[in-house]
């Protein structure tokens, strides 16, 4: 099963920086980084952070975590964001869902 | 002060309700607690948190860079240098858009008013906001552009009219919307649409868009999905909690809402990334965008909050193959039905592209094509036009037979048909049938056909459809090339070519009573017709007095010569699983209106005569 997250950076001369940022902070995983001209998806298995310190020394200027909204028009996984950090992850539940994939109220019509 | 010390206790501001009942405030139609229990929804927590302020300055940033981009492009001649090709991509995303967009800002702010949670409320006043400014954007851009193009004005009109495409669009956006209470909302659009599709529209079509040179609309697409990543965080925390308490209703809405979801993609983007976009300027092919985005991104996220695959994901991914290709041919035949004007891209390179990502696409369409191909280059555009309507789904809207394709055992072109109370409904699915059963009592607008049929348009012909949907001449699509791709078959692949096309016969059936008046005690009857090996259903209005057999030929002149390839054979009629006798009428058959009927070809008389 695949665990992919990360964001999806949409095109700025501030992408190169914060890939930077993002393999910084997450010293040890695998980033994968697919550039497709118009967005660019960052990828790692389970979970990536990125913090605004990083963002802050690659870019080489003051950065507020909310700016990062901006460049950022999809991630995968769940976010959480802080001032100071974002995290990507995925919580790996199993499904719970259970009985037959309906409303409930009828049964298939035939 | 760090926003985290503050933020909690701001957001959570909401008083106890002493004048009135909690029941009054947020009655559950509209709020649709069901059986979560009311203090479950305390634990509501969005994860992408923002303050008014950083609201306003972001906003105010993606704002600059959008217009001032515009702005700047404006003074170029970027836009005349664009592929007409790609400029219809733009097109058809305008107006099938930009007043989605206006009734989205009404969804969020359902949500604001009856949302359970303050932390909920607060959240979807931003969306509201995003969404007035995605409207506002979505208008403004292609307004510049309607000196050059009346069909930009489609922009603003498509949602005002009765285009069939916008019929379909309206059916499920206010299922998704408007129509819900505000639980089934949040799953329905933030979660489902906003977090599985739009990224499909916004930002992979901004990979083509790039590439085709159309920064602007590039630009303009990415931006806007930058404020969807924000507000369609709203469905997460209203899915987790409703997981908790009533999985079963989590897992039905976001199943039904994909279904729909997917099958208005596939006519949304799956055209235009694989047949409008020039072929140098693919990035990937819609299949592979919606593996990307939907099959992986989103199939995992579900998987994260312990949800299953909806019930019908392999016939989805199966459609993934068809779906789109079978609307393409669609709307190209029926183009002037559109309010831009389809590519045909189904040239010699660009079918070799079509046969790498699709292999089984030669089979399924390639002969579909190579007919049309034939008339286009024999000058016989006649045959190219459409004289009747596809036979549309009670439930997607989209034609009956562009869920499966041709030569496809598995899916195959044919209705799904349902008696209730009385009527018969077609689907063009089984999951199409199985949703609007679930749902009967809230969804129901009536198909193009059925207000033809209860005679909503005058006059029934194809000029009085055309009027009703809104279409004047000056914007009706035609081909965006101007039938160039053609043109490299004339020397090589000829239809008429084919054994068994009497050069310059006339098509079988061909008759013009299709729509005149019966004549003497007759009655019409309308049927849901398929040719065999044809790609759609479509309406034909036989006579109770006519011969099965002249029934047969009236179903052949919708399809043969037009998409299947005439054959010195005789028809055989197929109705409720038997063959019916040529000889006998219509009214001795017991075919009746709305039945199905399916015609094909008799063994063969005399091969290659």
């Amino acid at each position: 099963m695949s665990k992919s997250v990360g964001p999806v950076l949409r095109m700025s001369d501030d992408v190169d920086g914060i890939v930077a940022a993002i393999v910084d902070d997450n010293p040890g995983q695998e980033v994968t980084v697919v550039d497709r001209g118009a967005y660019t998806r960052v990828s790692g298995d389970g979970e990536l952070r990125v913090t605004r310190e990083s963002i802050e020394r690659h870019l080489g200027r003051d950065f507020a975590m909310r700016q990062l909204e901006g460049l950022m028009s999809s991630f995968a996984g769940r976010i959480e964001m802080t001032s100071e950090e974002v995290r990507w992850r995925l919580k790996r539940g199993n499904p719970v869902s259970s009985g037959p994939a309906t409303s409930g109220r009828a049964e298939e019509p035939t | 002060m760090a926003r985290e010390k503050w933020y909690d206790i701001a957001r959570d501001l909401d008083w106890e309700l002493s004048y009135v009942d909690y029941e009054a405030v947020f009655p559950e139609w509209m709020s649709g607690q069901g059986k979560v229990p009311r203090e479950a929804w305390a634990e509501w927590d969005e994860p992408y948190k923002v303050t008014y302020p950083e609201y306003v300055a972001t906003q105010r940033e993606k704002e600059t860079g959008a217009y001032s981009v515009k702005a700047v492009l404006q003074k170029s001649r970027l836009f005349d240098q664009l592929d007409e090709g790609w400029k219809s991509v733009a097109k058809e995303h305008f107006g099938a858009v930009a007043l989605v967009e206006d009734l989205a800002v009404y969804a969020e702010l359902r949500m604001a008013r009856f949302g359970l949670s303050p932390a909920w409320r607060n959240m979807a006043i931003f969306g509201a906001l995003d969404e007035t400014r995605h409207t506002q954007i979505s208008l403004y851009f292609p307004h510049g552009l309607l000196g050059k193009d009346p069909q930009y004005d489609w922009a603003h009109k498509a949602y005002q009219t009765n285009q069939w495409g916008i019929i379909a669009a309206r059916a499920i956006f206010d299922g998704m919307m408007m129509n819900p209470n505000v639980v089934d909302v949040a799953i329905q659009l933030p979660f489902t649409f906003e977090t599985g599709f739009t990224n499909v529209q916004f930002i992979a079509l901004a990979a083509d868009a790039l590439e085709s040179g159309d920064i602007n609309f590039a630009n303009m697409i990415s931006s806007i999905q930058t404020d969807e990543a924000r507000h369609s965080q709203q469905g997460g925390p209203t899915l987790e909690i409703l997981v908790e308490h009533d999985p079963r209703r989590a897992q039905w809405i976001i199943d039904k809402t994909f279904w729909v979801s997917a099958r208005l993609f596939s006519i949304l983007t799956g055209p235009g990334m694989d047949y409008y976009t020039p072929l140098p300027m693919r990035k990937q092919s819609y299949k592979e965008f919606m593996q990307e985005w939907v099959a992986g991104q989103f199939l995992d996220q579900l998987r994260d909050y312990g949800l299953k695959k909806p019930w019908y994901w392999d016939e989805f991914m199966a459609g993934l193959d068809t779906w789109h290709h079978a609307l393409h041919l669609g709307v190209w035949y029926w183009r002037p039905t559109v309010w831009w004007n389809p590519q045909g891209g189904v040239s010699p390179a660009e079918r070799d592209w079509l046969h790498d990502k699709y292999p089984q696409w030669e089979e399924q369409f390639g002969p579909i094509w190579d007919v049309i191909i034939g008339n286009i280059n024999d000058n016989r555009m006649d045959l190219t036009l459409p004289e009747t309507l596809p036979w549309l789904c009670n439930l997607c809207h989209l034609p009956i037979g562009t869920a499966g394709s041709p030569h496809n055992e598995k899916f195959p072109v044919r209705s799904y048909p349902l008696t209730y109370n009385s009527h018969t409904y077609h689907f063009c699915s089984r999951p199409c049938r199985q949703i609007w059963w679930e749902d009967r009592d809230t969804l129901y607008d009536p198909t193009v056909i059925e207000r033809l049929l209860g005679g909503e348009i005058q006059p029934p012909t194809v000029e009085g459809i055309l009027t009703w949907m809104g279409l004047t001449p000056d914007v009706m699509g035609d081909d965006a090339y101007d039938y160039r791709w053609a043109k490299p078959y004339a020397r090589t692949r000829r239809p008429q070519d084919r054994p068994g096309r009497p050069h310059g016969a006339p098509t079988p059936g061909m008759q013009p009573e299709q729509t005149a008046p019966p004549p003497g005690d007759s009655r019409p009857v309308p049927v849901n017709a398929l040719f065999e090996h044809d790609f759609v259903t479509q309406l034909v209005v036989v006579l109770d007095t006519d011969t099965v057999e002249e029934a047969a030929r009236k179903v052949a002149a919708q399809a043969v010569g037009r998409r299947i390839f005439p054959r010195d054979a005789g028809l055989v009629v197929r109705h409720a699983g038997t063959v019916v006798p040529g000889g006998i009428t219509v009214a001795e058959s017991g075919i009746s209106a709305l039945d199905i009927v399916t015609v094909g070809w008799a063994e063969q008389r005399r091969e290659g005569s």
